[in-house]
């Protein structure tokens, strides 16, 4: 029986237990530092089991050592962005937290593959990867499967056409960063590039780029997690079941894409390793620009995070 | 609940019957000509509904006046190859079985949208329009959906990958000319023109074209029928669910890609009135060719079917 741990016990992480409990994956231990939190949602949860049919357990604990021999480990703790405030103002917070979760990774799941959710999400995938001294294909960042997911809805509401027919490739960092690929974005195979005008593709581009910001902007408290969840579930799934899915990762880049030492959105296939593999597109300039002015912004906060820490 | 027809108990429409209910897309009525046939089938597959939480209702009957009330009846009845027969060789045979069931089509499911199986799947959808007289967009065969799916398995395969991450594309007739657009055909949005050589491409091809043949020849009796009953199954449950898919699907033509009068395999987008519009892709100056050659060879049966239709309806 496989085993999935997550960190964070708010809504991404308990309902990302929700998902994978309901595609019957594996058992699910939710951890968070504040008592009774994570105890009280698996409970609720386990108390569905009946009616939804689970297959697998789910329990709460505050205690890391629950997380041993752990297939997957999943980081959402942190804290999420309130109205009007960056992504690179949560860095300093959320490397504090992250750091210290990261160490309890290394001591009781040194196997594990760690998909890592908090904000600044490829700041925090250096965060993960330094002190866990993971190898890369262990420490993935979870942003390109959102911003896809996202920006394939915007599509199949612009045309009318059902979801599942559309496939979106968005690379490069989480957010304003973010770099889709309307090249490789498509319906049924077909490119939205012969299907929707630029001004379009640029109004849904944009739309998906503040994709987040749209839902802190409508809940006032809060952000979203629906998304986030569903978007953890797939990349834990295919880790899980080995399914060698390609999907757009945040991935330790080091020479692909002509970059070096830095996590950036790229898609690679997920297996049971982790990243079995980083696939490398044939890229325009322009779009190769893009992927590289992605890379140096999160080189540039990771610079932060290293004086931050040296202080 | 709304409902499904499937006419021919055999194993394409037993397992359609299947796919339909394990979703719970629709009620689904198979009938057969062999009497209680129809009704054995359904009653073993509603025997399993308890374990498998169906919400559907499936009945079995050799009435075609049960076709009444029909949102989407699919057509499976008729003869199926044996080793060493092309799906050419089935169509004397398969015209009697839709003489069969024509008048009543038309008569008892005016408003259905027709899928069309039974092979060779082009000829005979371009008969069951033309007898029934219903408009084009009402009348669909299924073939792209199958060949699509068994290149994503193939590709998948060799690029050592998961199957639901690839989409393929295919057009042109249901059978040797069958033509692959690699352009439009992706794993998780990334042409498989950059992941696969022309060679592999090639290779590719070849497999889809040979798949139905060497299933045939593996079986020794009876076609594939898992992967066939599962692409009719898909079609139906976008017009049941009134989605809207783009998926390839032998279809009438009147001007699009320059061709008239013929059914062939198009892209399509596919909603609840079944073809809503045919859509027009940018094909290379081969694949046109080849588009031509494929409708060629359908046209000259297809041909022959017009004064096969006058004479029916006088």
């Amino acid at each position: 029986m496989k085993k999935a741990s997550i960190i964070g016990a708010g809504h991404v992480g308990a309902t990302a237990g929700l998902y994978l409990l309901e595609k019957k994956i594996a058992n699910v231990v939710l951890v968070d530092i504040i008592e009774g939190l994570p105890q009280g949602k698996t409970m609720d949860l386990s108390h569905a089991a009946p009616l939804r049919k689970y297959l697998h357990s789910i329990v709460g604990v505050n205690d890391y050592a629950e997380i041993a021999d752990s297939d997957v480990v999943v980081i959402t703790a942190g804290l999420p962005r309130k109205p009007g405030m960056s992504r690179l103002d949560l860095l300093a917070t959320n490397a504090k937290i992250v750091g210290s979760v990261a160490e309890q990774v290394k001591t009781y799941a040194p196997n594990a593959v760690v998909i890592v959710v908090t904000n600044p999400l490829d700041v925090m995938c250096h965060v993960v990867k330094e002190v866990t001294g993971f190898p890369k294909n262990r420490v993935i960042g979870m942003a390109g499967v959102l911003d896809s997911t996202r920006f394939r809805l915007f599509i199949a509401e612009e045309l009318g056409v059902h979801l599942s027919d559309v496939v979106a490739l968005v690379l490069g960092g989480h957010g304003d960063d973010m770099v889709p690929l309307p090249r490789y974005t498509s319906v049924s195979g077909i490119p939205i590039t012969e299907l929707l005008s630029p001004n379009t593709i640029e109004r849904l581009v944009d739309r998906t780029r503040k994709g987040g910001g749209e839902i802190v902007g409508l809940l006032k408290e809060g952000s979203a997690f629906y998304a986030p969840a569903s978007s953890i579930t797939e990349m834990a799934e295919a880790v899980l079941l080995n399914i060698r899915r390609i999907l757009p990762v945040s991935a330790y880049l080091e020479g692909e894409y002509g970059l070096k030492g830095v996590y950036v959105g790229v898609p690679a296939i997920l297996g049971e390793n982790g990243i079995e593999r980083v696939i490398e597109l044939a890229l325009t300039y322009d779009e190769k620009s893009a992927l590289h002015a992605s890379a140096d912004s999160v080189s540039k906060s990771v610079a932060q995070w290293e004086e931050m820490k040296g202080t | 609940m709304k409902k499904v027809t499937i006419l021919g108990a055999g194993n394409v429409g037993t397992n359609c019957a299947l796919f339909i209910a394990e979703k719970n897309v629709a009620d689904v009525t198979l009938i057969d000509v062999k009497p209680e046939y129809a009704a054995g089938k359904a009653l073993d597959l509603m025997e399993s509904g308890p374990i498998r939480d169906y919400d559907v209702v499936i009945k079995g009957s050799h009435d075609l006046y049960d076709l009444v009330y029909s949102d989407v009846v699919v057509v499976t009845a008729g003869k199926v190859r044996e080793p060493g027969m092309k799906r050419e060789d089935v169509l004397e045979d398969n015209l009697d079985v839709a003489d069969s069931f024509v008048n009543e089509l038309a008569k008892f499911a005016p408003n259905a949208v027709v899928i069309v199986v039974t092979e060779p799947v082009d000829a005979i959808t371009y008969y069951i329009l033309k007898r029934t007289g219903f408009p084009p967009h009402q009348v669909l065969g299924m073939a792209g959906v199958l060949d699509a799916t068994r290149a994503s398995e193939v590709i998948a395969k060799k690029l050592q990958v998961a199957s639901t991450d690839v989409e393929a594309t295919f057009i042109g007739g249901h059978h040797d000319y069958m033509i692959f657009l690699p352009q439009y055909s992706r794993v998780s949005g990334i042409p498989v023109t950059e992941l696969l050589s022309a060679e592999e491409i090639n290779w590719v091809r070849e497999e889809v074209k040979n798949a139905g043949h060497k299933i045939l020849e593996n079986m020794k009796r009876g076609t594939a029928f898992y992967a066939p009953a599962a692409g009719a199954a898909r079609m139906v449950e976008t017009i049941i669910r009134e989605r809207h898919r783009v998926l390839s699907a032998p279809v009438y033509v009147s001007g699009e890609y320059g061709l008239r009068d013929v059914c062939i395999g198009l892209p399509i987008l596919l909603d609840k009135s079944g073809a809503r519009r045919i859509i027009e892709l940018k094909l290379t100056d081969d694949q046109k060719d080849e588009l031509i050659a494929s409708e060629k060879v359908l046209r000259r049966t297809q041909e022959k079917l017009v004064s096969r239709v006058k004479e029916k309806a006088s």
